[in-house]
């Protein structure tokens, strides 16, 4: 009886073992297809966990204005209860024009992006990032439902963030420069010497293909091309953080900052004039 | 049905704690460390459950392959019922070495991973010393994160945790 108990146990095993590795190899093979089935499986996931996102981000900054304009302040309360209350309510209104002030500069920065790219645009808010160390993306709270499309470009006013990889209805994913699998035409402002601009991961891009003698020096901006359709022509990228030419090869090494602060995005534009639809 | 939905919960939670608050100055993997507890249950069907809806989630938020993360997952439940069947993990110390051991496992089956599925600067590249400190941290955490779960469970007992995650599979 030990034997068949433990020979079913053993049966039983592999079958999970070999059910699990199909079941894996299955979903990685219909992914790298494109399958329409694991989009709309993509789509249901983000499209019912986002709206958390934007819920407690929301609540969080609730319950932060609740504690620094009252709840900061009961200890003074203590000592003088008419002036705690007026403290409390001019802390809590301060705090308040200071956060509809600082909405304004970024809106205002935002609107004159707009009119610096005069092209159809749509404002967006970001909601959530990929936090694992694999890959680079964002997600907005903008979709398919209000004209977001895939190989549209995402700006911010401080230089380019992204482009759209993935469209949900009222969602899209951002893969932004810095991920490893983002590369567009760039070039140096200054010396107008292109080449391609790669993400590297973390907060850091490169820009390949650029001979030795071709003239770039620490603090060069990057600029898009225009080539590609994709950025709009002369938005900033980045600025050069070294260019070293003793490397083997014929071409530099030269390390790129974005201008942006891809960890902490607020809101952006999505250009609406993507001529080429890349996959990721 | 308890232990599925607060798992869920759980799970849900601290993706969100993760995105929210610590990203992007902290890097620890919560989630993975939730898996890796629900492996060591009692009940596999809740610890592939619990895998299956946090590497999909995961995935849904990443420019990988979807799947990558589920892989990874399972990894962890992999590393999982090994450790439950070959040590007996009561101690901190021992909570630690399992859980280093079962995020490397689980690092070491993405790499290999993305490198299957054509991304080879991934398993090629070198081990940035950013994946290692925050595997070690995490793996830090979990005797912290176990003693609040099994504190969790004896609150939930007398709604029934206890009455699913009974010792009926291995």
């Amino acid at each position: 009886m030990p034997f068949f108990t433990r020979s079913k146990s053993r049966l039983r095993l592999s079958l999970i073992v070999c059910a699990t590795l199909v079941l894996v190899f299955s979903l990685l093979s219909l992914s790298l297809r494109k399958s329409a089935a694991l989009r709309q499986l993509e789509s249901v996931a983000v499209s019912v966990t986002a709206p958390g996102f934007k819920a407690l981000s929301a609540g969080g900054q609730s319950l932060k204005r609740l504690w620094f304009g009252y709840l900061y302040l009961v200890g003074v309360q203590k000592e003088n209860e008419t002036l705690r209350r007026r403290l409390a309510e001019a802390v809590q209104r301060e705090a308040r024009y200071q956060e509809a002030l600082l909405a304004l500069n970024r809106l205002e920065a935002l609107l004159d992006l707009k009119r610096q790219l005069a092209l159809p645009v749509i404002g967006a808010r970001v909601v959530a990032y990929d936090p694992s160390l694999w890959s680079r993306a964002a997600i907005i709270d903008q979709g398919r439902s209000e004209g977001v499309e895939v190989g549209q470009a995402v700006v911010a006013p401080a230089g380019i963030v992204g482009r759209i990889v993935e469209t949900y209805p009222h969602y899209a994913k951002v893969m932004l420069i810095v991920d490893r699998n983002s590369g567009a035409d760039a070039m140096i402002q200054r010396t107008r010497v292109r080449g391609i601009l790669e993400g590297k991961g973390g907060n850091r891009c490169s820009l390949e293909f650029v001979p030795k003698n071709a003239d770039v020096q620490e603090g060069d901006l990057v600029l898009a091309s225009g080539l590609g359709g994709i950025y709009p022509q002369g938005l900033v990228f980045g600025k050069v953080t070294s260019a070293d030419k003793k490397t083997a090869g014929v071409f530099q090494k030269i390390e790129v900052n974005p201008t942006v602060d891809l960890s902490s995005l607020e809101e952006v534009l999505v250009v609406k004039t993507a001529k080429l639809a890349l996959s990721p | 049905m308890v232990p599925f939905l607060v798992l869920t919960l759980l799970g849900l939670g601290l993706f969100y704690f993760q995105n929210l608050v610590l990203f992007p100055y902290v890097h620890l993997r919560l989630p993975s460390l939730l898996i890796f507890y629900a492996s060591l249950q009692p009940r596999l069907a809740l610890a592939f459950y619990l895998a299956g809806f946090l590497g999909l989630l995961q995935d849904s938020y990443a420019l990988t392959p979807l799947g990558l993360h589920l892989n990874g997952a399972l990894v962890l439940v992999a590393a999982g019922r090994l450790a439950r069947r070959r040590f007996l993990m009561t101690s901190p110390g021992s909570q630690v070495l399992a859980s280093l051991a079962a995020l490397a496992a689980q690092e070491v089956g993405l790499r290999i991973t993305l490198f299957l599925v054509g991304y080879p600067h991934y398993f090629m590249g070198k081990v940035k010393w950013l994946h290692l400190v925050e595997i070690v941290f995490t793996a830090l955490l979990a005797p912290l994160l176990f003693s609040l779960l099994q504190a969790l469970e004896r609150v939930l007992r007398p709604w029934g945790w206890s009455a699913v995650t009974a010792d009926d599979s291995s």
